[in-house]
């Protein structure tokens, strides 16, 4: 036995390449014979990279329309970039978001998609990009290096049961118009017979009749085990908080090396249960399994109890007591542990082993009993065969996927314990957040070139919009992308009644793996809150971010300061939040002119943002490892998926021109000053003015009090050194040197600007003006997206214009950096005059939260980074709440007042208002 | 004991119990002289003495057989009405050291502790508890070494003797299949290491048995599972891929995908089931997943055989079987799985065996087997007479009594 004989590995390598002859992109063959290579996916990352030329559309080609199909619009359509480049990319800027890639996998019991929709937001052509792209050397060149389109992952699900209402999505949405061969619809108008849909599953075959029906599509039978692997594989590489322990009800993911992943083993519990020694993509072998699965739980569990479905059985469990029914080691030593074998009196020795001996019939045993025994006895023995696979092969990692986990605490706990106990304690169970979606997210890595392989971690971004994963049947989220009809959701929602209190994410019943099991039909309106249900969001590929070059070690970075698996600190915030939110739908609400439309909005705003903080308070990790930043962006992000645009926008507008007024005084008082005197007043300035953050309740309740001018000038006064954080003499020594010695400036500056208003035109600008004047560039850092009332890179440009009008050396740097070359667009010399000025320049971070997680910046920032010796981190949101701990390869500041008293407390052991000035000087990085 | 008082007492018609109190079911061994044991042990000795073996005379040979018995645990007065009956208590020995000159009785199994009081009590023995461990894997090597055509395989119905060569025996797998299911590496004569268990076990089997059918015994449950078709409840590969098999990764159609998966599907209430088919089911998941687990447990440890015993398997063909199968489906052929003629006997075995510490060095078996006399199941209207005729099977013996206390 020792010696048997392995089963050869069962290489599954990439599809055969003439199989399917284009890729899954929008593609037009047009006379020039210009087509899309292969290798590389056109991208349509930003519209303002449409080249000058329009294309004229041949005239033989006629757009095929029939009901069915898509409608493709090409009005517009142009090559992007140099039409001599090979494979241009052609834009369809018209076109709408509905093309996608869907993939099926077909259970048993539930149906999933994961289908591919582009980004919707696109940047508006402003010249700032362009120029900065040009200053930074990005070519527009440089996009063909990303692989993958930018756009989202969506995780939908439906009952296999209510297949009709799978289709009518699929139609409905137009999804199946986007499978590969459809984009022949130019030459061959017979092609619309021809889509092919990749599928797995058992029902791919079952249902591909019906599929061809209803909706002339075909599908491709991609085989089961290859999409659960790949599926895996992705998952596993890509996200960062895919895996998780679960150990006594605590969850904790676990960071993945990607170069050491493999092999690992993953456990499919679906019906049946499959094990799988993964070895690399592609490769990979069953080598074991148990007929003791997901349906084996069900099916025993419908029998034994008068469960109407799995979820019921699995609820059941919790109320349990599976002593009742059980044989323990106890019962049989008389309550005595029989320790010399290690098994505590609490063991189960016999499941089921109870119901022997008694006079008891079946209607004596309690459901709630039955179901927690057998679902300890199928856990505890998958967890044992899984172990011992995993000792076979010498596998340090066990994964268990499948839709009988479900996120369940109780499962998760029983196999944990099992894996943990016979391997005493030397392996760890493992779990997947995307658990049911492995199959159907392999199908769609199956497509030729979808790219999604080389996408890696950073350039993935997770949203968790209400309804998200989207469900089918009776049950179901907001439809995606509708507003009107998410708004009417939330509202029913809130009908429902008390008991919900968080509408996020619901997981129906079912499974993938072998086929999945049936389920159960669906609890009717019952929405409920379930803890233990499954958080899928919404996957976004953005190609364009990358890691941030200068953090000094990527690998333990890590964002944020407050950990709210901390109950307490997650408490507290989620106080702050709640208490915050009648204040922001209010500004929200009025950013949108107060119309009846706006309130609603702003209700349904409220309602899903507080289901979320509950959601997140009974679970914290339901989203992945949970970090004040990712609250705060949260919140940002559902205002956006309320179609609240920017809540702050007049309030921004107003700061920004009351500070700018006040500016010109500001900028003739510092240049009184002497060089070292200046520097102070300036952190100074930065500090003071960093007071207006509308983030902050007690910065709120301040401008109740007094205008912007009185509270700056207040808060000017209150400087004093030393502040609780003080290295300023160390930043001035860099600056100034010391003795005689005046040291080289820095070469590239790169400026973390926090709020509009004060804040940016009083602190920040001068800072980067006195930079510029002692000959360094200057990158002001802004959000690429509006968070409170930060100021973003869109916005950052026509302040600086503003300033630069009383100021010749921003204006000169900033017609350097061109930022404000439109004004002089018609004086050449003009600009040939200043060039001697260093630039000042504006790139966007890539976020739209008032924190920044430097994992994940936008290509542009880590372009201008490349150059930079000095970065300066600005406002509590990006160097308290998160960064304050980061070090970095340059020289880094950073500044911020501490306006909340907790957090003083916490981080500097100080009291509200106290200011942070944090110098640490580069890391040299053969350290 | 000393072996002259032995002779000269009147002695008993039967001797030397020993229990096995597991959960479920209660085993009992023990020892009687044949009815000329007398005249035997005399020419025996005297044979003995010839040969110059045991000249020191201390080394009595009783010969005679040993019986074995077993009760449901539920039904406990039973067995003490069974013991009193044939006065079995009495065959124990009287630990010269112990004051109260009470009789102390070898036992194992958790009931050993569970039921001391009511031992105490009823017969007024004094239950001396043995590890169960110890005891299962001494049984079990006596029965691999001195009991021939103990160990046998079953596949498709036929039963094959195997037999072992006693120098090469060591290292292998002993699964007992009680309520729960024990897996111990066993090295040699007391050297052993429970490396496993599963608790999916014949508890597992009859427990949900019971609930799910209306069988009144486990013998019901087990018979029933003859006539009964696992294919209306388990989801084979087949239902999954329309009949087709999953050939890439081995599945042929038939193969079992998920136990009771198809109870899901339907519309059917637990009383649209036959009962034949749900037993099946049951006993095919869990035979399955006990070979499944030991095959896994002896590739772990390099082990090249694998014995199953304990009161589960009972003889059942379809059982064993099944366990056969499943290890050589999981081990590609590679492993074979062998019962044990004894299976259940063997912790209560193995307690007899322990009396040897005492006062006998050991047993040995002259012949192998002969049928149990039915009249001893005759004990008591209310005794529960074993099914399985197989299981009757009395082992004649010699035992050898050597007093080695100093």
């Amino acid at each position: 036995m020792a010696g048997l004989p392995v089963e050869p590995l069962l290489e599954i390598d990439g599809k055969n390449e003439e199989k399917v002859e284009d890729n899954n992109d929008i593609y037009i063959n047009d006379n020039n014979k210009q087509s899309i290579s292969k290798g590389a996916l056109p991208v349509r990352e930003e519209s303002d990279q449409v080249g000058e030329r329009e294309m004229a559309l041949p005239p033989g080609s006629s757009i095929h329309r029939s009901g069915s199909r898509p409608q493709l619009d090409l009005s517009k359509a142009a090559i992007q970039g140099n039409p001599e480049e090979r494979d241009p990319t052609i834009l369809l800027p018209n076109q709408s978001d509905d093309i996608s890639h869907l993939a099926l996998d077909i259970g048993g019991s539930l149906i999933k998609l994961v289908y591919f929709s582009r980004h919707e937001d696109q940047s508006t052509d402003d010249t700032r990009k362009k120029t900065v792209k040009e200053r930074l050397g990005i070519s527009n060149g440089n996009r063909r290096s990303y692989p993958i389109l930018g756009g989202r992952l969506h995780f939908v699900k439906f009952e296999t049961s209510k297949i009709n209402e799978c289709l009518d999505f699929i139609s409905s949405k137009q999804l199946h118009c986007s499978g590969i061969e459809c984009h022949h619809w130019t030459s061959d108008s017979t092609a619309n017979r021809n889509t092919v849909i990749k599928a797995t599953g058992g029902g791919a075959f079952k249902f591909a009749d019906l599929f061809k029906q209803r909706l002339g599509v075909s599908l491709d039978k991609e085989d089961e085990m290859d999409c659960l692997v790949a599926g895996a594989n992705f998952l596993l590489k890509a996200i960062r908080h895919e895996a998780f322990t679960h150990m006594e009800g605590q969850k904790e993911f676990v960071q993945i090396d990607h170069n050491d992943l493999f092999p690992y083993l993953l456990v499919n519990i679906g019906s049946g249960v499959s094990m799988i020694k993964v070895d690399g993509d592609g490769k990979f072998q069953r080598v074991s399994g148990t007929n003791v699965g997901g349906g084996t739980y069900w099916g025993l569990g419908r029998l034994l109890t008068k469960c109407k479905s799995f979820d019921e059985l699995l609820e059941l469990s919790q109320k349990g007591d599976n002593s009742t029914i059980d044989m323990l080691v106890g019962d049989i030593y008389g309550g005595m542990d029989y320790s010399k074998i290690g098994l505590s009196a609490s063991t189960i020795a016999s499941s089921f082993g109870k119901a022997i001996s008694d006079n008891k019939e079946l209607k004596d045993y309690r459901p709630e009993d039955i179901s927690l025994s057998l679902l300890r006895m199928i856990s505890y023995n998958i967890g044992q065969i899984s172990y011992l696979n995993a000792l076979r092969f010498g596998l340090k990692r066990i994964f268990f996927g499948g839709f009988f986990i479900r996120g369940h605490a109780y499962t998760m706990d029983t196999i944990s314990f099992a894996v943990q106990f016979w391997s005493k304690g030397d392996a760890q169970a493992m779990f997947l957040r995307h658990e049911g979606f492995l199959g159907a997210l392999g199908a769609f890595m199956s497509y030729e070139k979808h790219g999604l392989d080389d996408l890696r971690v950073h350039q993935l971004v997770e949203r968790f919009p209400m309804g998200a994963p989207y469900t089918g049947g009776k049950i179901h989220g907001p439809p995606l992308g509708d507003l009107n009809e998410k708004i009417s959701w939330m509202e029913k929602f809130v009908l429902k009644g008390t008991e919900i209190t968080a509408p996020v994410p619901m997981a129906p019943p079912g499974t993938t793996g072998l086929g999945g099991f049936e389920v159960p039909s669906s609890k009717g309106g019952t929405l409920r809150s379930d803890a233990s249900a499954l958080n899928v969001g919404v996957l976004h590929l953005v190609p364009s971010l990358d890691v941030f070059p200068l953090l000094a070690d990527p690998k333990m970075y890590e964002p944020n300061t407050v950990d709210l698996s901390d109950h307490n600190e997650l408490e507290y915030w989620f106080m702050v939040l709640s208490e915050q939110l009648p204040d922001l739908v209010d500004k929200a609400v009025a950013s949108e002119g107060g119309t009846d439309d706006a309130k609603r909005r702003g209700d349904a705003f409220a309602r899903a943002f507080s289901a979320h903080l509950a959601r997140l308070m009974e679970e914290p990790a339901a989203y992945g490892k949970l970090g004040l930043a990712n609250l705060l962006e949260l919140r940002e992000e559902c205002l956006r998926e309320f179609h609240f645009v920017d809540a702050y926008r007049s309030i921004k507008q107003r700061e920004n021109e009351a500070s700018l007024a006040v500016l010109p005084d500001l900028l003739v008082e510092l240049d009184r000053m002497s060089e070292e005197a200046r520097l102070l007043t300036l952190i100074e300035g930065v500090l003071a003015a960093n007071i207006f953050d509308w983030g902050s309740r007690a910065c709120v309740d301040l401008y109740h009090k007094g205008t912007i001018i009185e509270i700056y000038t207040m808060s000017r006064n209150k400087m004093q050194r030393p502040w609780r954080v003080d290295d300023f003499d160390l930043f001035k020594e860099r600056m100034l040197g010391s003795g005689g010695k005046k040291p080289p400036p820095h070469k590239r500056a790169l400026l973390f600007v926090d709020n509009s208003g004060a804040d940016i035109v009083l602190g920040m600008l001068p800072l980067a003006r006195e930079l510029l004047r002692r000959g360094t560039e200057v990158v002001l850092v802004a959000n690429s997206l509006p968070a409170i009332n930060d100021v973003t890179a869109m916005e950052l440009p026509d302040i600086v214009a503003e300033a630069a009008k009383h100021c010749d050396i921003l204006r000169r740097a900033a017609e350097a950096g061109g930022l404000i070359v439109d004004a002089m667009v018609n004086t050449l010399d003009s600009c040939k005059e200043n060039s001697a000025s260093v630039p000042l320049m504006v790139v966007e971070n890539g976020c739209g939260s008032p924190c920044i997680d430097l994992r994940q910046v936008s290509s542009e920032l880590a372009a201008a980074a490349k150059d930079a010796d000095l970065i300066i981190l600005e406002g509590m949101g990006r160097s308290l709440h998160t960064n304050f701990n980061a070090r970095f390869k340059c020289d880094a500041l950073k500044l911020a007042m501490v306006k909340n008293q907790r957090l003083a407390e916490k981080l500097i052991k100080g009291k509200i208002y106290d200011c942070v000035c944090r110098y640490e000087a580069a890391q040299v990085e053969w350290l | 004991m000393d072996p002259a008082e032995v002779r000269n007492e009147e002695i008993p018609q039967a001797s030397h119990l020993a229990l096995d109190i597991g959960g479920s079911l209660i085993k009992l061994v023990y020892f009687s002289r044949n009815d000329n044991s007398h005249t035997d042990d005399k020419e025996q000795r005297t044979l003995n003495e010839g040969l110059g073996v045991s000249s020191d005379g201390s080394c009595p040979i009783l010969k005679g057989r040993l019986h074995f018995a077993k009760f449901e645990t539920s039904k406990i007065n039973d067995c003490l009405e069974f013991i009193r009956c044939y006065r079995l208590h009495l065959g124990g020995f009287q630990h010269h050291e112990t004051p109260s000159n009470k009789i102390i009785i070898k036992a194992t199994g958790g009931g050993a502790y569970k039921f001391a009081n009511l031992f105490e009590e009823e017969l007024g023995i004094s239950l001396d508890k043995e590890d169960e461990m110890d005891c299962l894997v001494t049984g079990a090597n006596f029965l691999l070494k001195e009991v021939q055509q103990e160990a046998f395989t079953y596949l498709d119905g036929h039963k094959e003797f195997v037999q072992i060569d006693h120098n090469d025996l060591y290292p292998y797998l002993l699964v007992k299949i009680g309520s729960g299911v024990s897996m111990i590496k066993v090295d040699g004569d007391g050297k052993f290491e429970r490396v496993s268990g599963t608790n999916l076990g014949g508890g597992t089997f009859w427990g949900l048995g019971r609930l799910l059918t209306k069988c009144k015994s486990f013998d019901e449950l087990l018979e029933l599972s003859h006539q009964g078709n696992n294919r209306v409840v388990d989801m084979l590969v087949g239902d999954i891929y329309g009949g087709m098999d999953y050939s890439k990764i081995g599945l042929s159609a038939t193969t079992i995908a998920s136990s009771f998966g198809k109870a899901i599907s339907d519309n059917k209430e637990l009383e649209d089931y036959r009962s034949e088919d749900i037993s099946r089911s049951l006993l095919r998941m869990i035979s399955n997943n006990i070979g499944q687990v030991a095959y896994l447990n002896a590739l772990r440890f390099g082990l090249k055989r694998i014995f199953f015993g304990g009161f589960f398997i009972r003889g059942h063909a379809y059982t064993m079987d099944t366990i056969a199968v499943a290890v050589h489906f999981w081990s590609k052929g590679e492993a074979k799985a062998m019962f044990l003629r004894h299976e259940g006997f063997l912790g209560a075995l193995g307690t007899f065996m322990s009396y040897g510490k005492q006062s006998y060095e050991g047993l040995s078996v002259d012949q192998a087997t002969q049928q149990f006399p039915m009249s001893l199941s005759h004990a008591g209207d209310k005794i529960y007479c074993p099914l399985s005729q197989d299981l009757n099977d009395s082992i004649e013996c010699s035992v050898y009594a050597t007093q080695h206390h100093s």
